[in-house]
């Protein structure tokens, strides 16, 4: 008896180190020791069955808990981006809310600015009374070396930004007031007094058409001018309606009037 | 749901499908490689040429393809994946008809692959944190390569090709019988993934 036990134990012990060769080549296998040997890899089954239950919970879990992680990240990362990617340098003039977003770049020496102005100004500022235009002004400087050092693109910009910023229901105004009688191309452009004349002709507050001789706006304006021609803008004016370019007559009474009004159809 | 997990274990086990995984990632990883040696040449010819998968900044094929790294050897990388990628299709294809390789060729296949392994996740970090830059088939292929790895080592393990000690063996073939393989293989990817947004985060999506 005693000799069986131990070769039991021996068999116990060659079940562990083999596992599914689990068949004793011992001279002396009964059935005895033939059950103890199935009760030995059903034990052993069992337990790699709940090990393999734990690990098939785990691969479940990092699965479902990497995807939990890249939504709860993601969603609100690109959301937030989203809304950060309107350009800082856009001042938007109208209803936040407004259906179509109508991008102008321009500088206020640029002859073809004042054309398309004279043109659309009736248009677009009806458009955004109505509350379904809002325009994004992209101001732009790069013709400063056309005004005889001067630098009648930065000073118009410098008091376009603000009043865009401060008062900004007289923007629009104040925009077609500078295109009025527009200097030429290579002339002095108008004084900063001139400048702030025609701001308080279009309603500008006094105490702000005070401030434009002080230039307070000029990092700005470099900047947002920089940033047009990083967004790939090589001309001016350049416009845009709901990011799309306008292909339309930017010079032809109404025809922004009409793309704003496809747009809106379309949608 | 117990039933069912235990029909997959089996099923994951089989000789069928570890070789159906290692055939088809091999074929994915053909694939890429064939894409990478054709925009290798197109890039040989003109370094700027606008490749389908420069997608942004970072996702951009283009800038790792001009790399000294994607050549390193003096050619386009992805030649050694259009050279090694068949020989592993032919071993899967085989082995689903039920042939049996020699323990000593299954192992030269390991140590290759391991070597091969090794270099696409040098590429993939070198891309990562050198290049700055990733490429959509340049993770395919780290991916791919990274699945037939873990089925042509499950089938040495398991036949213990790799000639370990019993003791090993069975230890490891334990550890195949409990899945922890998988376990590996999707913390290993996970891990990836995560270094990935946690490099590049949004720029992903620029």
């Amino acid at each position: 008896m005693a000799q069986k036990n131990s070769k039991q134990k021996n068999n116990k012990a060659r079940a562990f180190s083999s596992a599914t060769k689990s068949e004793p080549k011992s001279t002396g296998s009964t059935a005895e020791s033939r059950r103890e040997l199935m009760r030995l890899q059903r034990e052993r089954e069992a337990r790699e069955k709940k090990v393999r239950t734990g690990v098939t919970i785990g691969i479940v879990a990092v699965v479902v808990a990497g995807i939990l992680a890249g939504l709860i990240w993601l969603v609100p990362a690109l959301a937030a981006r989203k809304s950060a990617a309107a350009d800082p340098y856009a001042l938007a003039i109208g209803s936040a809310t407004a259906s179509v977003t109508v991008d102008i770049y321009q500088d206020f020496m640029c002859p073809y600015c004042g054309q398309f102005d004279r043109a659309q100004a009736s248009d677009l500022a009806a458009l955004v009374d109505a509350g379904t235009v809002k325009v994004d002004f992209h101001i732009m400087a790069f013709l400063d070396d056309s005004s005889n050092g001067t630098k009648y693109s930065t000073r118009a910009a410098n008091a376009f930004v603000a009043v865009a910023q401060r008062e900004p229901s007289k923007a629009l105004a104040f925009n077609s007031a500078l295109y009025q009688n527009q200097p030429a191309e290579g002339s002095n452009g108008l004084t900063d007094a001139e400048i702030a004349d025609r701001a308080r002709q279009a309603g500008v507050s006094d105490s702000l058409a005070a401030t434009f001789a002080s230039l307070q706006n000029v990092d700005f304006v470099s900047r947002s001018n920089q940033a047009a021609f990083d967004a790939g803008v090589t001309s001016t004016p350049t416009v845009k309606i709901n990011g799309a370019a306008f292909k339309g007559n930017l010079y032809a009474a109404g025809a922004l009037k009409d793309a704003v009004t496809k747009t809106v159809g379309s949608k | 749901m117990s039933g069912l997990l235990e029909r997959a274990h089996t099923v994951r086990q089989s000789n069928v499908w570890i070789y159906t995984t290692m055939m088809l990632s091999a074929c994915v990883s053909l694939l890429a490689s064939f894409v990478l040696s054709v925009d290798a040449i197109a890039l040989a010819k003109n370094p700027t040429a606008s490749l389908a998968c420069n997608i942004n900044a970072t996702i951009s094929c283009g800038t790792v393809g001009i790399s000294w790294q994607a050549h390193l050897l003096g050619f386009p990388n992805a030649f050694l994946g259009m050279v090694a990628e068949p020989v592993v299709i032919t071993i899967a294809v085989a082995s689903l008809a039920k042939v049996r390789f020699p323990r000593g060729f299954m192992l030269a296949a390991q140590v290759v692959y391991t070597l091969g392994v090794i270099f696409a996740y040098w590429l993939f970090f070198q891309a990562m944190f050198v290049i700055g830059a990733l490429c959509p088939w340049c993770l395919l292929v780290t991916l791919s390569t990274t699945l037939v790895f873990a089925s042509l080592t499950h089938i040495n393990l398991r036949d213990n090709n790799l000639f370990l000690p019993e003791r090993a063996h069975e230890a490891a073939r334990a550890g195949l019988r409990m899945g922890l393989d998988v376990l590996i293989v999707v913390l290993w990817l996970a891990a990836v993934v995560a270094l990935v947004f946690a490099k590049y985060g949004l720029a992903l999506f620029a």
